[in-house]
């Protein structure tokens, strides 16, 4: 497969008469797109802010975030299966703007279980460098629900606004010259190790969503994967391409800390990616996801690790998973079971304990898990400043204003606890 | 030049010349200066310092009458004035281990003194001491002696100057169980890569996090013998609770746990229950606590006389994200009250 990214740096954003971009500037007509989203008769009224860095302003209660692309050539769908026709992800040109990103808000104030329900973007402070997204040009947008919609119908109408207003924006650089190009040219996963022989063959097992809260009868309606509710996902391989050209999306009940501009710029991929050839050869990615029961869990892991050994042949294999406890369990059966049959494993894990103490960090004890890299999910609350300007929905999540001074666990600032390898906060023991 | 430092060391029956397995019964003895291993100490530390004295202790002696051995050294070294007491190194010897960190906890607490000892990793003292002193990890056997002092050494050298202490891996220590927070220069996908390139390929590599075997097994008791005279409790970690959560119990990292009385009730009303647990999706336990709380059943078997009576109260926590400290002890008072209401068997149910 042949990806090729035109970047396009944006260093400013403004609302204009016309959408365009001018000079690394992206000029936005707010009246546009506020009427493009509001076709969406699943919100009451849409409202279009901006933010930026450095600005004394804080987001309150982000549901995605989601980098502007739009597809030049290839297929042409954008996100496809979920805001477009069905068509596979990963070839041909694909516009970005980078440093801009479009973010969505909950207005519910009642997300499911273990969202972290107040995620946080601050512009300025200490948010900023935990969280990334306080760096980048931001469109909040401001949609609250109609009357009548139930919760999952309105996050997927959310979904839908994000990567609407990502396609939209990005289309305004047709006929832009591009900063840079970069191209993810990756043969098919069965012949990419021509002379590379000597390299290691790595994969990937990627944790895409979990069931945790999910055994109900209803699960929600979450369409994240070229849109298919992954809950019934056996463990399949994409190619690493399909990921960053808009396969797959964030899931919100159990999206678990990895945001669809994360998934579009994923750091392990992008990492295996940027050392193909050099010192490891890369295998592939299998999707998975957690599992909420025991017979579930155990075909789910007998295939992800049989795919990694028999069919991508990989000599060893990263393993990523979402937040919450239960994850952890198919995580570790994975690599207790890769590591059985010859299959080299090294597992991303954040960290669960309340005290602070080591031993109560993990919720298993395999002894050939030896190889674990930390995430950043760490236990040390943050105090982030005043600030002017509330962008958001609900404000009401904490016993002061949203807007004052506040300390918080890390995991509420969007991007902080990043699962799939961002962050470079790791902890030690001592 | 500031003053010499005062150093004791301490050694067991064998490393201090006295004699094997038959002597390990002798009492602590002090010599002058260095014994045995002592010597490279001495050499190690130059004009820094002065091993002013060794105490001598078989390891039979020190582990079976721990408060008076180390009530005997203490008085041993008082008069010394010491500054640094350096225990072992006890490499894989399990008894010698196990004193060289008391021995070590011991002076620190007692008399302030800063005090290192050095094991191998395994040595059941560094599990029972790790967390009170600095143990310097060592090789299995004396092989080790020459890399085990000189990182002792350092140590005690930091610590009596109040120097940082590095992390474990920088020092050599075997980690005490805290968990701090740091900023690596690269990103954990860029570690992870790493780590793997290494693993595969048979080089060293060091992982952030250990897995600890701290859950032990818990073996089944044998079957209750006479079922339909037996007494019979429900225990749940699933959080179903009175409406109104009346004892508090923590949605997660639970430190409580409630006993609420089901006498003379036939079934559980959703209405008067509520849920206190985030770790699952407890719709259907609220669409019917009996699910988590099987009281419907258990009535139904209670008249059929398949066992002899329904405790007349279930007992329940929350079992999400609490730590081993936490659950062992809400596990061990709830074990305590269904013994005390002559308990004979129990149903857990877990989520």
């Amino acid at each position: 497969m042949n990806l090729e990214l035109e970047i396009i740096n944006i260093k400013d954003v403004q609302f204009a008469e016309k959408t365009a971009i001018s000079d690394g500037v992206l000029l936005i007509n707010r009246r546009e797109l506020q009427e493009l989203l509001q076709q969406d008769k699943r919100f009451s009224s849409v409202d279009i802010e901006l933010a930026h860095p450095g600005e004394s302003c804080r987001i309150v209660r982000v549901f995605d975030v989601v980098e502007p692309r739009a597809k030049v050539t290839g297929t042409g769908q954008n996100f496809p299966g979920v805001l477009s026709r069905m068509a596979i992800a990963g070839e041909g040109r694909t516009k970005v703007l980078r440093g801009a990103s479009v973010i969505t808000i909950d207005h519910t104030g009642t997300a499911p279980p273990n969202s972290a329900q107040a995620r946080i973007i601050d512009m300025v402070g200490p948010g900023v460098s935990l969280g990334f997204y306080g760096q980048l040009q931001n469109i909040v947008l401001l949609c609250p629900p109609a009357s009548g919609i139930i919760p999952s119908d309105y996050w997927h109408a959310l979904r839908l606004a994000g990567l609407k207003t990502a396609v939209y924006l990005a289309e305004a650089a047709q006929g832009i010259q591009a900063d840079s190009v970069e191209a993810y040219n990756l043969e098919s996963l069965a012949a990419n190790s021509k002379d590379m022989e000597q390299l290691p063959r790595i994969a990937y097992i990627y944790q895409c969503y979990g069931l945790q809260h999910l055994s109900g009868d209803k699960p929600l309606h979450e369409p994240i994967f070229y849109g298919d509710n992954t809950y019934k996902l056996m463990p399949t391989i994409v190619h690493p391409n399909e990921l960053l050209d808009g396969a797959l999306v964030r899931g919100y009940a159990y999206g678990g800390s990895a945001e669809t501009y994360d998934i579009q710029n994923h750091p392990i991929v992008l990492e295996l990616y940027n050392r193909h050839g050099k010192d490891v050869c890369f295998a592939g990615v299998v999707l998975t996801v957690g599992q909420s029961t025991e017979p579930e869990r155990e075909r789910s892991v007998a295939i992800a690790a049989k795919l990694v050994k028999h069919v991508l042949a990989a000599d060893g294999v990263i393993i990523t998973r979402l937040g919450g406890g239960a994850t952890y369990v198919d995580l570790a059966q994975t690599a207790e079971l890769c590591e059985k049959i010859g299959v080299k494993t090294v597992a991303c894990i954040s960290i669960m304990a309340n005290d602070r103490g080591t031993k109560n960090s993990l919720i298993f004890n395999s002894q050939s898990i030896n190889a674990i890299v930390s995430m950043a999910d760490f236990p040390v609350p943050v105090t982030l400043p005043h600030v002017d300007r509330l962008l958001g929905g609900p404000l009401n999540i904490f016993e002061k204003s949203a807007g004052d001074e506040i300390t918080v666990p890390p995991r509420m600032i969007e991007g902080a606890s990043n699962v799939i390898g961002a962050s470079k906060i790791r902890v030690r023991e001592f | 030049m500031a003053q010499k430092l005062r150093i004791i060391h301490y050694v067991n029956q064998y490393f201090g010349g006295i004699g094997g397995e038959e002597k390990a019964s002798i009492k602590p003895q002090i010599r002058d200066s260095y014994v045995g291993p002592g010597r490279s100490i001495q050499d190690a530390l130059k004009e820094q310092g002065d091993v002013v004295a060794t105490i001598i202790c078989g390891d039979n002696y020190i582990t079976e009458n721990t408060d008076m051995a180390i009530d005997e050294i203490i008085r041993l070294i008082t008069p010394c004035l010491p500054d640094i007491i350096i225990a072992g190194p006890a490499f894989n010897a399990g008894r010698y281990g196990v004193a060289c960190g008391a021995v070590c906890k011991s002076v620190q607490e007692k008399m302030g003194i800063i005090a290192v000892t050095g094991m191998f990793e395994k040595n059941p003292g560094a599990d029972l001491y790790h967390k009170d002193i600095y143990i310097v990890k060592t090789l299995d056997s004396v092989r080790g002696m020459a890399d085990a002092i000189s990182k002792m050494l350092n140590l005690a050298l930091k610590l009596t100057t109040k120097q940082e202490i590095g992390n474990p891996v920088q020092e050599g220590y075997i980690p005490q169980g805290i968990i701090k927070v740091e900023v690596s220069d690269k990103t954990a996908a860029q570690r992870a890569v790493d780590m793997l390139v290494n693993k595969i390929q048979g080089k060293t590599f060091e992982t952030e996090f250990h897995v600890f075997m701290e859950f032990e097994r818990v073996n089944p008791p044998s079957a209750i013998k006479n079922l339909p005279s037996a007494k019979i409790a429900l225990v749940t970690d699933g959080g179903l609770v009175p409406k109104g959560n009346p004892d508090r119990i923590q949605l997660n990292n639970a430190t409580r746990w409630g006993e609420y009385s089901i006498k003379n009730i036939e079934s559980l009303n959703p209405e008067n229950c509520d849920v206190t647990h985030s770790g699952y999706d407890n719709t259907a336990v609220k669409n019917d606590p009996h699910r988590l709380v099987p009281l419907d059943v258990m009535r139904d078997l209670e008249k059929k006389n398949v066992f002899g009576s329904l405790n007349d109260s279930y007992f329940v926590t929350t079992g999400v994200g609490t730590t081993l400290e936490n659950a062992r002890r809400l596990g061990r008072e709830i074990a305590k009250k269904l013994k005390a209401e002559g308990v004979n068997g129990v149903i857990l149910t877990s989520t």
